[in-house]
């Protein structure tokens, strides 16, 4: 259903990209990568119970990976695709055996910890471009084609596809089962066989997988990163997606991003009407507002609400 | 080379003091709601955008700070009130958002209301720096070591020699027992907040001086007030005070020898270090809740 599904939307969006302009192509682009992002850590956190405040960090590795072999070793994108994911599954492995020994409160500081740590060295490490990054990153290319926007928002939402498709296998596998059984109570599926240390680890690499393939492919798309494109703001980002779309729940991820993005483009249209003297970051604040709202209000997310409406 | 290793240390007693502060907020909270405040640097940016904007508007420095206090307070109360409190029976993750989304929510009100600029405040009184074995410290180090003083004694003689502090002592020691005794949970739970944006606050306008106060500070003070919370173990005041002056000292010598970018990743390196190795912090006890 999940691969179905899939391909009905990146149908959807290679057909819409033919008559969007291309701002608004650029959008679904964002989104997509957003949602692959989102759908990771929706495994990690609403499946398996656990917490990541640094998933940003993961994107930036993904990015700086590509990027680097791109601009120092004119590595073609699509490998840097493939060794951003890999580099971004080696640093979540290693960081595992740190982080996933601790719970909630703990777990969440210690990622988001690590997230800010990773950052300061994409900001001090001169060999990747200090605090100004990288710029003319070169970009996907298919022989003689040249990726344009078009071509990015159909790679983009491809991957989601695939994406989505692998994740909705994994969570209706023994596999998916045995993470909520973690989630539900650790101690409890450790007494029913489940190795939870060595799930979480993989649920937490695989999350890592997701960021890092969709930083890649936004390294290349934007041809431009620095630090600040990955600071703890985007992380936080990422689970307002996901607490917005349903944090267990996959079609969530998508339809978190996708509503995340668009309200960030209502407020940064519609906020300065009202209130003139607002400027730079000012969405920060209601995105803080219906993150707090939808917690109290729907804390298992727009798709809970879809769910019970049809049962 | 020993001068200038010993002036690190000079300015990492003052910014760890300030950490001191801001972790004492998060100890206050996490004992009595078991919560991870994650907004608490933002009560010292209110503090310290608050004071600093009423003193360029002409008000005396040391009525700015008092009012600056007071904003503060009221907005730890009001964020228990509208966020923390409607969603009481939630599980600890959702509880980690909530705090997340009202760090990020009080970051853009600062925005809002002060706009990107800095601001600056005056330091409390003017003079000479002091010299200390050598090394050289602003007036207003005095000011914020003193803060620190005063606001650990008073937290020491409360918890001590009060029948509220007492009770808060014995809420902490065991919820459910303190509760059949009449012990007011939720009152404390919203005072715990109060007072955390109190001290949050006051960190906030003894460092506006120094550092001069933006929106986005609240992020920064706010994590290396965890780090300092953590080091000292999270359920131990002295742990805080402790481990603030532990972090600033780390800091500012990784920042002076290596460079300044790197102030903040060591102390989460520190961070991380504390959680794996001694997760009960440097004067914690086992950790219960965490």
């Amino acid at each position: 259903m999940y691969g179905r599904f899939g391909l009905v939307l990146l149908a959807l969006v290679a057909v819409l990209v033919w008559f969007l302009p291309s701002y608004y192509t650029g959008l679904l682009t964002q989104i997509g990568l957003y949602a692959l992002v989102t759908i990771g850590l929706n495994m990690f956190m609403g499946y398996a119970g656990q917490v990541s405040l640094g998933q940003a960090a993961f994107v930036g590795i993904g990015a700086y990976t590509s990027a680097a072999l791109a601009v120092k070793g004119h590595v073609t994108p699509w490998l840097g695709l493939i060794a951003g994911a890999l580099v971004a599954a080696l640093v979540a492995y290693v960081l595992s055996f740190i982080a996933l020994r601790l719970r909630e409160n703990l777990l969440a500081l210690a990622t988001l910890a690590l997230g800010i740590v990773i950052n300061v060295v994409f900001n001090e490490w001169e060999f990747i471009g200090g605090s100004s990054g990288f710029k003319d990153i070169p970009g996907f290319a298919l022989g003689a084609f040249t990726f344009d926007q078009r071509a990015y928002a159909i790679l983009a939402w491809a991957l989601v596809a695939l994406g989505i498709w692998f994740a909705g296998n994994v969570v209706r596998s023994s596999f998916g089962r045995a993470l909520i059984a973690i989630s539900a109570g650790e101690l409890g599926a450790q007494t029913l066989g489940v190795e939870s240390e060595r799930l979480k680890r993989q649920t937490f690499v695989l999350s890592a997988v997701y960021a890092g393939v969709a930083g890649a492919v936004y390294a290349s798309s934007f041809s431009y990163i620095d630090p600040s494109s990955f600071s703890f703001l985007l992380s936080v980002n990422f689970v307002l997606m996901s607490v917005i779309g349903g944090i267990r729940s996959l079609w969530g991820a998508v339809i978190g991003a996708a509503v995340v993005v668009a309200l960030g483009q209502v407020l940064q249209n519609v906020v300065p009407l009202v209130l003139p003297s607002a400027r730079g970051d000012f969405q920060q604040f209601f995105l803080g507002v219906i993150l707090i709202a939808m917690l109290i209000l729907l804390p298992r997310g727009i798709t809970s609400r879809l769910r019970e409406a049809r049962a | 080379m020993i001068a200038q290793l010993w002036q690190y240390v000079l300015a990492g007693v003052v910014v760890g003091a300030i950490y001191a502060l801001i972790a004492a907020g998060f100890v206050l909270i996490y004992q009595v709601t078991g919560l991870i405040n994650f907004a608490q640097g933002e009560f010292a940016m209110i503090g310290a955008m608050t004071s600093s904007a009423l003193a360029t508007g002409g008000m005396p420095v040391l009525e700015a700070a008092a009012i600056a206090v007071l904003v503060a307070s009221v907005t730890g109360g009001l964020c228990y009130l509208l966020a923390i409190r409607p969603a009481r029976a939630a599980t600890g993750v959702t509880l980690i958002f909530i705090t997340l989304g009202l760090d990020v929510a009080l970051r853009g009100l600062g925005l809002f209301v002060w706009g990107t600029n800095p601001l600056s405040l005056p330091a409390f009184s003017g003079g000479a720096a002091i010299t200390v074995l050598g090394g050289a410290l602003p007036p207003q180090a005095m000011w914020v070591l003193l803060t620190d003083l005063l606001v650990f004694a008073a937290l020491y003689l409360f918890f001590r020699h009060t029948y509220a502090g007492t009770a808060v002592r014995a809420a902490v020691a065991n919820p459910p027992i303190a509760s059949t005794f009449g012990i007011p949970l939720r009152t404390f739970a919203f005072w715990s907040f109060v007072a955390a944006a109190a001290i949050g606050g006051l960190g906030g306008v003894v460092v506006a001086p120094i550092t001069s106060a933006t929106y986005d500070m609240g992020l920064t003070l706010g994590l290396a007030g965890f780090v300092a919370a953590v080091l000292g173990g999270l359920d131990s005041l002295p742990g805080a005070l402790v481990g603030g002056f532990v972090l600033g000292i780390v800091e500012k010598l990784a920042g002076g020898v290596l460079s300044t970018g790197w102030e903040q990743g060591v102390g989460f390196l520190i961070l991380v270090l504390v959680l794996v190795l001694r997760p009960q912090g440097l004067l914690g006890r086992a950790a219960r809740r965490a």
